[in-house]
């Protein structure tokens, strides 16, 4: 071996210890924060739990009132269909006037209003109809409702057509009909909690990534300290680097504790994928979000501005990504807008690796956007952090 | 108590946001910002959902079928495979959420009579969008089989049309939307979202004015000076109460003139749940500020606690009422749903200070409790 190649082999060495030296500096930085390190270990266990066990948004137990102005055998088996786990029946109103002003008080949420004589019609063959009003100050769970109830209502409907038909003609006559049979993939019994909790992880993970190495630079530069790195040998790049190094080590063994003591034995998330591959992918999204965060502390002067700023960019990215709504239903305009967003690829991978069981194969071309982003913000913020500083 | 001293320390306070431009400009700027962005942009309805079909019977019946999900605001047409295994791709990358496939014989089983199985697969990772779908599918299902049956009726049985549609459907279901009728999300959005940007901005804006000067140093002077407990907390909340309540008029204002959001109720009580609510947010923060002793740590936490319930717990998005009970539990610790309910109330519902007065009592409540917490936590001779 030359001398050369020695002494650069010295320069690589130096150069990571020097990082590493950094790097745990910030971790020893971060265990002494004990608040802080009590809300990690809470936002990563407790709080996934609560938001997997807690939320619901199909619809369930919708609290129905009935108006049921006819009193009769038919009245009372269309209200028998309304049932659990979508409406809950919360009781008889006398007067619809009464139902209204429970739905205005938000102490129900539907209320059926069954006309009379509805029995009498249906035997005489006239055609009836039944009034439904739905509070819509909640518009999907709203619409959700009416569905159902629609749904219920041309099933009492139709049954009765075929029986009627039926009966008329004495046989087992045959029927015209398109039956539904739905497949869901991915998540067989729809059961919400592996969405929400994944969904949980996810929001934690960008907050943290965004907001702990944000945070750690920019104390750096209201204490002064940050000068006196650039006077010691470390360079820009290594100040940066291990800051985000240091907060990625923390969050990947968060995301750890949650899968292990949450996500699996609690909620039975089945990871059907490769787990390294989502360790890989989530390294990657930390590293891309810290970029941005260290992009956002060398514009911003103290902690507050990065607060603002961190709320300016995180919390359209969390409500607008897709974790929350339905991405597709978006206008265009923000669309394209969260076409900048790395969560936006990341929520497609991992759901793709934790639940479909999908790997690189089709998940290629999210993840080298995601790369790619988080170069360009990681680039943008080394550039940044020079400038002002060396 | 020396009300003298609360104006100073309030001017205090006051001179060191203001001289943070950047700081200033973004607490004015970022509710407004917020609500155009959010009351345009976050949409709930499940609409454009790209899916493909796998057309096995490709007869006239099965394209008339296809095409009342193709011309329909719900379902974006993605294109039609040749065979099962390529649904599998697409679902896996995510390029559709739903597959229809049309069996064979389609047509064939139909006219003669026969009920016919149409199979849908669905994208489950988001489970109320599965939901979603289901009904879609199975209303336009039911709405074709309506007219197949009226159809075949009239053929079989002679029947006019008008005869064999009413034999086909005798009870039908006539949906009045209360509060909100045309069932748009902005409607529902635009109200919670003042609540969304006050719960958000206002405790981030008192916890970091606080642990800033336990940081710096420069909260000793405080402790040595006569300014007493009282004093010092209730000065340091009036910049960022005035700034608060500012911002409520502001997105008030854009809510009913540029989103026309009806506004029903009745101003004062809107006015004083505002106000009440900033107090507890402001609270929220003050207590965060006085358990936390670095800027990092109450920036983190103040963020985290104020986003993550607000949007999963106050009914922002998921009514209160079909969460968990433990879910529940926490909605009702939290200020945030009383407020929804009253801000949602007096846009939509018209409601008055008889219907709501229960939720401004729990504001009022909270404010006081947090006022309490913080004056219990906070001491002029710490322990170091």
């Amino acid at each position: 071996m030359s001398k050369n190649d020695g002494s650069s082999f010295e320069v690589v060495r130096l150069w990571a210890l020097r990082l590493f030296v950094m790097t745990r500096k910030e971790l020893l930085q971060l265990g002494r924060d004990v608040p802080l390190l009590l809300f990690l270990l809470y936002s990563f266990s407790l709080s996934v739990y609560i938001s997997g066990a807690g939320i619901a948004m199909q619809l369930s137990n919708a609290s129905l009132l009935v108006h049921d102005g006819d009193h009769s055998e038919s009245s009372r088996e269309l209200i028998h269909r309304f049932r659990e786990p979508y409406f809950r029946f919360d009781g008889d109103v006398s007067d619809p006037k009464e139902g209204l002003a429970r739905l205005d008080r938000g102490t129900a949420m539907v209320l059926l209003d069954i006309p009379p004589r509805f029995h009498e019609s249906i035997l005489g063959r006239e055609p009836v109809t039944v009034q439904l009003q739905v509070d819509t100050t909640n518009a999907p769970q709203g619409l959700s409702a009416a569905a159902y109830a629609a749904r219920i209502v041309g099933g009492f409907s139709f049954d009765l057509a075929l029986s009627r038909l039926g009966a008329a003609s004495n046989n087992e006559m045959p029927m015209p009909m398109v039956e539904s049979a739905h497949r869901v993939w991915f998540n067989k019994d729809q059961d919400e909690t592996w969405f929400q909790s994944i969904s949980h992880i996810l929001r934690m993970i960008t907050l943290f990534a965004f907001l702990l190495p944000a945070a750690a630079l920019v104390r750096e530069k209201e204490h002064g300290t940050v000068e006196q790195l650039l006077v010691s040998p470390v360079t820009p790049l290594q100040i940066m680097l291990s800051k985000v190094l240091a907060m990625t080590l923390v969050i990947l063994a968060a995301t750890t504790l949650s899968m292990v003591t949450v996500l699996k034995p609690v909620f039975g998330v089945p990871i059907k994928g490769s787990v390294a591959l989502f360790f890989l992918v989530t390294m990657l999204y930390t590293f891309t979000i810290a970029g941005l965060g260290l992009f956002a502390a060398t514009v911003t002067k103290n902690q507050a501005q990065v607060g603002m700023i961190a709320l300016l960019v995180i919390a359209p990215m969390l409500l607008l990504s897709g974790i929350t709504t339905p991405f597709e239903a978006m206008p265009p305009w923000v669309q394209s807008l969260m076409a900048l967003s790395p969560l936006r690829y990341y929520i497609d991978v991992t759901y793709g690796v934790l639940l479909k069981g999908v790997g690189l194969e089709l998940l290629w071309d999210s993840i080298l956007t995601m790369a790619l982003l988080g170069g360009v913000l990681f680039g943008l913020g080394l550039w940044r952090f020079r400038r002002q500083f060396a | 108590m020396n009300l003298g001293r609360i104006p100073a320390v309030a001017t205090e306070e006051w001179k060191e946001t203001v001289r943070d431009r950047l700081f200033l400009l973004m607490a004015f700027l970022l509710p407004p910002l917020w609500m155009v962005v959010f009351g345009h942009g976050l949409v709930l309805d499940v609409e454009h959902v790209p899916f493909a079909v796998l057309d096995r019977d490709q007869s006239s019946m099965s394209r008339d079928y296809l095409y009342r999900f193709m011309g329909s605001r719900y379902f974006d047409y993605h294109g039609s495979v040749k065979d099962a295994r390529e649904i599998d791709r697409l679902l896996g990358d995510t390029a559709i959420r739903m597959a229809i496939i049309v069996p064979d014989r389609f047509q064939e089983q139909l006219l003669a009579g026969r009920p016919v199985t149409v199979q849908t697969l669905l994208d489950g990772t988001f489970p109320l969008h599965a939901d979603t779908l289901k009904g879609y599918v199975i209303a336009i299902n039911h709405a074709f089989t309506q007219e197949l049956l009226t159809g075949f009726l009239a053929r079989t049985r002679g029947l006019g049309p008008e005869e064999a549609h009413r034999i086909a459907e005798p009870v039908s279901i006539e949906t009045r939307y209360l509060y909100n009728q045309e069932v748009r999300s902005t409607w529902s959005m635009v109200p919670a979202l003042i609540m969304f940007s006050m719960m958000v901005a206002s405790p981030l804006l008192t916890a970091l004015g606080v642990v800033r000067e336990k940081e710096t140093g420069s909260i000793y002077n405080i402790y040595s000076a006569t300014v007493s407990k009282a004093e010092f907390l209730i000065g340091k909340l009036v910049p960022y109460f005035v700034i608060s309540t500012i911002n409520v008029v502001v997105l008030w204002l854009l809510a009913v003139l540029i989103f026309r959001v009806p506004f029903k109720g009745s101003f004062p009580v809107f006015l004083t749940a505002s106000l009440l609510f900033v107090l507890c947010a402001t609270g929220i923060g003050l207590i965060i500020s006085l358990l936390v002793r670095t800027q990092m740590a109450a920036l983190i936490i103040t963020i985290i606690i104020a986003m993550v319930p607000t949007i999963l717990f106050s009914g922002l998005l998921v009514p209160v009422s079909s969460l968990s009970p433990g879910a529940q539990m926490q909605a009702h610790l939290f200020p945030a749903m009383y407020y929804t309910d009253v801000v949602r109330g007096s846009f939509l519902k018209g409601l008055e200070l008889e219907d709501t007065w229960t939720d401004l009592l729990a504001l009022g409540g909270f404010a006081v409790v947090l006022r309490l917490v913080a004056y219990g936590l906070f001491t002029k001779r710490p322990k170091v």
